[in-house]
């Protein structure tokens, strides 16, 4: 009982930080300035009827909020208004039947742009992180059993030369390496590839990912080093490795048994943590690559200043991030038995 | 004179940071790149070749020329010398890192300072802000904010300090936590000093170390940070930093012109100045919180002595662990070795007893643990043998040793706390070591056996599937024990198995050990700083002090005649039930530094029958006959 408490506490946190992820995402809108809609209709060129015609368009003939008329500027109106009549409830409504806006740039609904893009942003994630986590652990293990040796110390300073690279300086330097090795440099996939065979297709895909998921995995990998290094310095030298030791267990199985679980625990949280920092990575790498994901979708949508996608582009990652972090969370509390659950 | 006094003891402290500083490689090589790129931005109008970047008009070349003597790192899109705007681009990158790291750091170090340091109500609120902060991605949330603003050099700054702050305020309040518990702190409070005046006289004192390492780290993720803002295209039009000279060269075709140096130098001062920051944030975690990186799996100093002898002495039947004149040093780098064990010697029969006594920090761990060579990376068997069965275990190969370990010699470590693996079952840990030194043991019968051993030690067969958390602190030393029988040992080694308990579970313990040595033949060595517990059960006793023998005989010697002034003062600090007036002394000081021996006896300092020779000339082992040992030189004067 103990436990699905628990577990309902941390679903809890976690639709509490969407919620608020959403009320930030609608007051950045409102009340900084730079939004076109806004300002398109402050356009002296405009009749008074097009800026009406306007303003229902977008929604902006209604106060943004009970109390107030608008935030930028600053216009206090009636506290009376019906709340479902605001802007920021229609707002919220259309957020959970799924609609994200109008792109002013294509017309077409931001939800739909979206949604194929994060599964193209989810795949290079998660390949990069499968990559540079398995990476890093090994890495780790060897720099910490081999402590205070040249292979140690050699890990360590690599993992922090690669943690101090610019991603998308990495992205550039790789993309140049691979427009002198017949790689794919942009996009996911070869135009006109979808007549070809389903394999030739994923092989298409696969070549077409190489790089972007190569950069995503170093520019990553030496922070998991350096974590799995000192998380399992920190096990090997716990009491009951001595223990194991006096076992008679090889050095293989006292890694093997009682090390590596212990020293993975700490990692899964990290994990969790860094994923809002990872997103950051992916969108350099989306950006040198023109991979069609959400990195990529914002990019695009700073060019056009198509503001419904940028919004939309940055809830969907916040949302996802969120989701991860809390998946994350009870692997954790499911792994390790310690966890009290209170 | 009064406000001079913390000033110099402020100077001292910094001095002796820098004479721990200035030796640590790391950090020296990130302050040299730091300042190199520090006096490079300062000195840009005389390091760079051509005029202030704004001006174009005395750098234009050829567009994408490729580097040359006059333009040593080529030209760029519009035909400007990368190398001065190079250098101009330092500027920005330290402007941006610095300014927007000082308000992360004044952000995340006021709410981590007040959320520990308050607590309860507004420490939670405050913290699960900012855990959400931690959740939301920031150069998303950066873009974002950037976009609807105007990128402007001071909406960057602004935009990257504002929501950089968030791991700066998870480890302030971290530390706060740690250092308000503290003694001192409690002390100001309860003389009634204020918030205030306990915040900045003796928290923040302790704070501000953490507080500069996480600051380098935040200073390098500011100018990331920046560096991609501007390639993303949101950089500051009216300045030139080094992610804006990527954006323009990759947005113009340096890509395809194949004009790599466009693209390389500026990514290069990037890597340089981060690279330099992170280096150095390591140099100083390494010196202001150092951490012994050490563990169990380093390999061992070797023996040193490497001939394989066999027993001299012949062995009869009933000796199953000889140890002969055992030396153990620990080697620190850049001192003298410690000399952690000296010239031991004992010898242990089957079904024999033997208790070894002596204060903390007398070398009875080191040398339990040498036994099985278990020394920790320092530690060196320098001399002596340490015979099993007649095979030395000081030389014999780690595969052979292997096989030794547990199944003929088995531990039962000090604090079984931690001695289990906190994530595996009990049960689970008693099975691996039947796995695996009886392999032919039958898979069926092996959950039977572990129910048996737990029995033995009194622990009801369920509690085999709880992990050691689940356990209570004498349990869990009863499980140790039925792990160290699981293979059915020749020698138990019990290092202290009772401290930390209490009474009436040591009592329990004890009678345990005492009755498993009637019940199965064991030898065990029994290691405790406890006489009474040694009169009750052993029968030979090792007395150490300072890392040697100070005395060595039969339990009836030790108590009846004890010879070496230590073993009296021992014996006259523990109470006598047959004696109920006598008066109960204890002995004054301590036992000596390991690092720092005496010259003479080691016991000199201490002892109350202490003359001229002690202080001067190391005693021998005296033989009193009837394996009665003791290192005295009033023992000799009256032999």
């Amino acid at each position: 009982m103990n436990r699905t408490r628990a577990l309902l506490k941390k679903i809890a946190w976690s639709a509490f930080t969407v919620l608020f992820v959403i009320i930030l995402n609608f007051f950045l809108f409102r009340i900084l300035p730079g939004d076109p809609a806004r300002a398109g209709i402050r356009d002296p060129r405009l009749k008074k009827e097009a800026v009406e015609m306007l303003r229902v368009r977008f929604g902006l003939d209604k106060p943004v909020i009970n109390c107030f008329e608008s935030l930028n500027p600053i216009k206090v109106g009636s506290c009376a208004v019906n709340p479902l009549d605001t802007q920021f409830f229609i707002y919220t409504r259309n957020l959970f039947q799924g609609e994200l806006g109008i792109s002013y740039h294509t017309n077409r609904p931001v939800a739909d742009i979206l949604a194929e893009r994060l599964w193209n942003t989810v795949l290079l994630i998660g390949a990069g992180q499968i990559l540079s986590i398995i990476i890093g652990v090994v890495f780790g293990i060897f720099a910490a059993w081999k402590a205070r040796t040249s292979v140690d110390y050699s890990a360590v300073i690599a993992s922090l030369l690669v943690w101090s690279l610019p991603t998308f300086w990495l992205a550039i330097l790789l993309l140049f390496w691979g427009s002198n090795n017949g790689l794919p440099l942009a996009g996911k996939s070869t135009p006109g590839s979808s007549s070809l065979p389903l394999i030739q297709q994923w092989v298409d895909i696969a070549r077409h990912m190489l790089l972007p998921t190569l950069t995503y995995t170093i520019v990553y990998m030496g922070e998991y080093t350096l974590i799995m290094r000192s998380s399992l310095m920190d096990v090997l030298s716990e009491d009951y490795i001595l223990t194991a030791k006096a076992k008679g267990l090889s050095t293989f199985q006292i890694l093997k048994d009682h090390a590596l679980k212990n020293a993975m625990l700490p990692l899964v949280t990290v994990i969790a943590i860094n994923l809002g920092f990872t997103v950051a990575g992916a969108i350099q790498i989306e950006a040198v690559f023109s991979w069609p994901g959400l990195g990529g979708a914002i990019v695009e949508a700073l060019g056009r200043r198509d503001f419904p996608v940028l919004q939309g582009a940055f809830l969907l990652i916040a949302v996802t991030v969120i989701f991860a972090n809390l998946l994350a969370d009870l692997t954790y509390s499911y792994l390790d038995p310690r966890v009290k659950v209170d | 004179m009064n406000s001079s006094e913390p000033k110099q003891q402020w100077l001292i402290r910094l001095q002796s940071f820098w004479q721990t500083f200035s030796k640590n490689r790391i950090g020296l090589v990130g302050l040299a790149m730091l300042a190199l790129l520090i006096l490079m931005a300062i000195f840009a109008p005389l390091i760079a070749p051509y005029t202030s970047s704004s001006s174009a008009e005395f750098q234009v070349g050829d567009i994408y020329n490729p580097p040359s003597a006059s333009h040593w790192f080529g030209t760029d899109d519009a035909g400007q010398d990368i190398f001065s705007n190079f250098v101009f681009g330092a500027r920005i990158s330290l402007i941006v890192g610095f300014f927007a790291a000082f308000i992360s750091i004044i952000i995340g170090g006021v709410l981590g300072l007040v959320a520990g340091f308050l607590g309860g109500r507004w420490e939670n609120l405050l913290m699960r802000f900012t855990d959400t902060m931690l959740v939301i991605p920031d150069l998303p949330l950066m873009v974002v904010i950037i976009a609807l603003t105007k990128p402007s050099l001071l909406n960057i700054i602004f935009v990257i300090g504002l929501l950089g702050w968030t791991t700066t305020a998870r480890v302030v309040r971290s530390q706060t936590l740690a250092v308000k518990s503290r003694k001192f702190v409690l002390r100001a409070r309860a003389v009634g000093a204020g918030n205030a005046h306990i915040i900045s006289r003796h928290i923040l004192p302790l704070v501000m170390p953490i507080l500069v390492v996480q600051a380098v780290l935040v200073v390098s993720l500011a100018i990331l940070n920046e560096s991609a803002l501007s390639f993303l295209g949101l950089g500051d039009p009216t300045v030139l930093s080094w992610g804006q000279m990527l954006n323009y060269a990759f947005g113009r075709g340096a890509m395809s012109i194949g004009a790599w140096w466009a693209l390389f130098f500026p990514g290069f001062g990037i890597v340089w100045v981060v690279l330099g920051l992170t280096l150095l944030g390591q140099g100083l975690e390494q010196v202001l919180n150092p951490r012994l990186d050490t563990h169990h799996l380093m390999p061992g100093r070797p023996t040193v002595r490497k001939d394989r002898v066999e027993a001299q002495t012949k062995f009869t039947k009933e000796t199953v662990l000889e140890v002969q004149n055992l030396s153990i040093n620990y080697i620190n780098e850049g001192k003298p070795p410690a000399r952690a064990v000296e010239n031991v010697s004992f010898t242990l029969n089957a079904g024999e007893l033997i208790g070894l006594v002596g204060e903390s920090g007398c070398g009875k761990t080191t040398l339990m643990l040498s036994l099985l060579r278990l020394l920790p990376s320092a530690g060196q068997i320098v001399d002596g043998r340490v015979f099993f069965n007649g095979e030395d275990l000081t030389t014999i190969s780690d595969e052979e040793l292997n096989k030794i370990r547990w199944k003929e010699i088995s531990i039962v470590f000090q604090g079984a706390m931690n001695a289990l693996n906190p994530v595996r079952t009990v049960g689970d840990q008693i099975a691996e070591a039947i796995t695996r030194h009886m392999p032919d043991f039958p898979k069926d019968k092996i959950q039977a056996r572990v129910i048996e051993l737990l029995d033995l030690v009194g622990i009801a067969a369920d509690h085999r599937e709880h992990f050691p958390h689940q356990y209570s602190g004498g349990m869990r030393q009863r499980a140790m024990i039925a792990m160290a029988l699981a293979c059915n040992p020749q020698v138990i080694i019990a290092d202290e198995p009772t401290t930390a308990l209490d009474v009436m579970i040591q009592a329990q313990i004890l009678e345990l050990l005492d009755s498993l040595r009637k019940k199965l033949g064991l030898a065990i060595i029994f290691v405790t700083h406890d006489l009474g517990v040694v009169a009750e059960i052993c029968d030979k006793v090792l007395v150490m002090y300072g890392g040697v023998t100070a005395e060595y005989a039969e339990v009836d010697t030790i108590y009846n005649e004890p010879r070496h002034p230590y073993t009296q003062e021992l014996i006259k600090a523990f109470p006598d039930l047959t004696k109920p007036k006598k008066k109960l002394t204890s002995i004054p000081g301590y036992p000596p530094r390991l690092d720092n021996l005496p010259v003479g006896c080691r016991f000199a300092p201490r002892c109350p029958a202490v003359f001229a020779r002690c202080q001067t000339e190391q005693p021998i082992l005296h033989n009193l006959g009837n394996s009665h040992i003791a290192s005295c030189h009033l023992v000799e004067a009256s032999k």
